[in-house]
């Protein structure tokens, strides 16, 4: 009980804080995204775009949304805590590592729901036909958001300055989206990192979430390639994030 | 080394008092060697006891900071030992802070939140009942004067009001030890007195207190023992009494030849008052005082810094 308190407490901390940053992440976690929908179906045909091309864009839009969101923003906010000091005031408390960045956590599938969700209308919006799985879709949100969030809290917990955290977040959180076939198919990449772009964590994420918004359920072997990632980055972020220095 | 022997005596005096009930503090040859072999604690030893406050001065770079940081568990020792009120902080950090409040010489705040916002949760995310939170979050913002800016969000405040709140969240819940590193630094001379006023309270209360500062007239006038510590160790420790009786001569004479505002005071220190005014009767200066050396004084004896700076100008 001590401990759900402790994650509720950082979360609440953190979406407090939204309430200064709601423009940006609207920017960040909807409008630009969005916007990538429609650049994507511009540059595949305009009008002509079928519908399955058009839900793969929106499932591309979903994970560059989640993307930005939890590895650009939450490891810009980690790295924010520990460089101004903020994570001083977590380490003089009581609370475990793990409860605070499982806090953090809570805090980037709060977002991740917010912005699915936008993207979700927007799509229904400009007349893209989805039948979106919800529970299935929710679960490889979760996982893509583990899984992203692993990277940014690792960032956040090894560079050695601001600048230097911020750029790789910075970096990695769109890298991660223009590297795997997301708005484009494999086919369209250079032959030398076809099979590399397929296996990075978006381009699972991507598939597993067209799939289910076209109402499917055959998301297994996606889900468990994400799995264990979310695993590796999350257990190695975790690993890193300790409050005693030596 | 007569120096350290008389710490280590006056420590061991300390001990006799030793009760039933744990000390609140008891540090055993506490050392800090960094990577680059910078030894920044070297055998640092140090009981507090419940209701008492230990002031720690010291030049920068002395290793106050790396002491209280290995104390509040932020910073792993070398070697030596730490217990908090019996439990072994090295072991059991979470357990031991739970009895800590404390405040960092540097630390951010969340700018977003408000004062009550911040005061509020982190009471929370110190395992207090909604309840409780509710109430000791009043109870500092009372105390330490924040009730106008509790529904201003803290990107809004002073810097004097943002380092009243460092010193609130570390008094919430009445935790009963306070470790507060340079807590008055950057406040106003009536906010400090103000918050001097909410320590002395703590330890009315019953709470031990170990504070660092660059404010001597805080040392002198909160502390029951204060240690003046220089390159990794303690160079004195007592009572003021003890400190102020360990120099010979206790009476400071300033004095200046001319009657010029930018002129260079002269110190020269004397055995007693009478000697002093001997002095005085043969320079014939253009105005002087003598007053009872203070723990300026002491400090400035034992690590050599303005004093020497103050014989040279003498000597000039």
């Amino acid at each position: 009980m001590r401990r759900l308190t402790e994650i509720i407490c950082v979360f609440r901390i953190q979406l407090l804080s939204l309430r200064a940053e709601a423009g940006p992440f609207f920017l960040a976690g909807i409008l630009f995204p969005a916007s990538m929908y429609l650049f994507a179906r511009a540059v595949s045909g305009a009008q002509s775009a079928q519908d399955h091309n058009r839900v793969r864009f929106v499932a591309g839009s979903i994970v560059f949304s989640i993307s930005l969101t939890s590895i650009s923003w939450l490891g810009y906010l980690l790295l924010e805590n520990r460089f101004t000091g903020r994570l001083k005031l977590f380490a003089t408390l009581p609370l475990a590592p793990s409860s605070y960045l499982l806090g953090i956590l809570l805090f980037a599938f709060a977002q991740a729901t917010l912005a699915t969700t936008a993207l979700l209308l927007v799509g229904r919006g400009f007349g893209v036909s989805m039948r979106p799985n919800i529970p299935m879709l929710t679960l490889v949100i979760m996982i893509t958001v583990l899984c992203l969030c692993g990277l940014g809290v690792t960032i956040a917990a090894r560079a050695r300055s601001f600048t230097e955290g911020s750029l790789l977040t910075d970096a990695l959180g769109a890298g991660l989206v223009f590297l795997a076939p997301i708005y484009y198919t494999p086919e369209n990449m250079l032959p030398g990192l076809r099979t590399v772009s397929q296996l990075l964590p978006t381009a699972f994420a991507a598939r597993a979430v067209e799939t289910t918004l076209n109402g499917s359920y055959h998301v297994g072997s996606q889900l468990l390639a994400l799995c264990l990632m979310a695993a590796l980055t999350l257990g190695i972020g975790f690993r890193l994030t300790k409050w005693r220095e030596e | 080394m007569a120096t350290l022997l008389t710490e280590k005596r006056t420590i061991a005096v300390a001990k006799t008092h030793k009760g039933r009930e744990p000390q609140a503090v008891e540090v055993r040859g506490l050392v800090k060697r960094y990577k680059d072999g910078t030894e920044a604690n070297r055998g640092i030893d140090l009981e507090v006891q419940r209701g008492e406050l230990i002031s720690i001065l010291g030049p920068n770079g002395a290793g106050k900071t790396t002491f209280l940081r290995q104390i509040t568990t932020e910073l792993a020792p070398t070697a030596g030992t730490i217990e908090i009120f019996g439990e072994d902080a090295l072991a059991a950090p979470q357990r031991v802070k739970r009895l800590m409040g404390i405040t960092p010489q540097e630390a951010g705040l969340f700018g977003s939140l408000t004062v009550w916002e911040h005061l509020h949760l982190f009471a929370r995310l110190k395992n207090l009942s909604s309840a409780a939170a509710r109430s000791t979050t009043i109870e500092v913002i009372q105390t330490l004067g924040l009730a106008s800016e509790s529904s201003r969000r803290v990107s809004t405040l002073s810097g004097g009001q943002r380092r009243r709140i460092l010193i609130a969240l570390a008094l919430l819940g009445r935790p009963p030890l306070l470790v507060l590193d340079e807590p008055t630094t950057g406040l106003d001379p009536s906010s400090r007195q103000a918050v001097w006023g909410v320590i002395r309270r703590a330890v009315t209360d019953g709470a031990a207190v170990i504070l660092s500062t660059h404010y001597i007239e805080e040392a002198e006038r909160l502390s029951d023992h204060i240690g003046i510590i220089a390159q990794g160790q303690f160079i004195a420790f007592g009572t003021l009494d003890e400190l102020l009786g360990r120099l010979d001569r206790s009476y400071r004479l300033t004095w200046r030849q001319q009657l010029d505002p930018f002129g260079k005071d002269c110190v020269r220190y004397f055995a007693s008052f009478r000697e002093a005014q001997h002095f005085v009767g043969l320079e014939q200066p253009a105005e002087y005082s003598i007053v009872r050396a203070s723990l300026e004084d002491v400090y400035f004896d034992l690590t050599g810094e303005r004093f020497l700076n103050r014989k040279s100008e003498e000597t000039a």
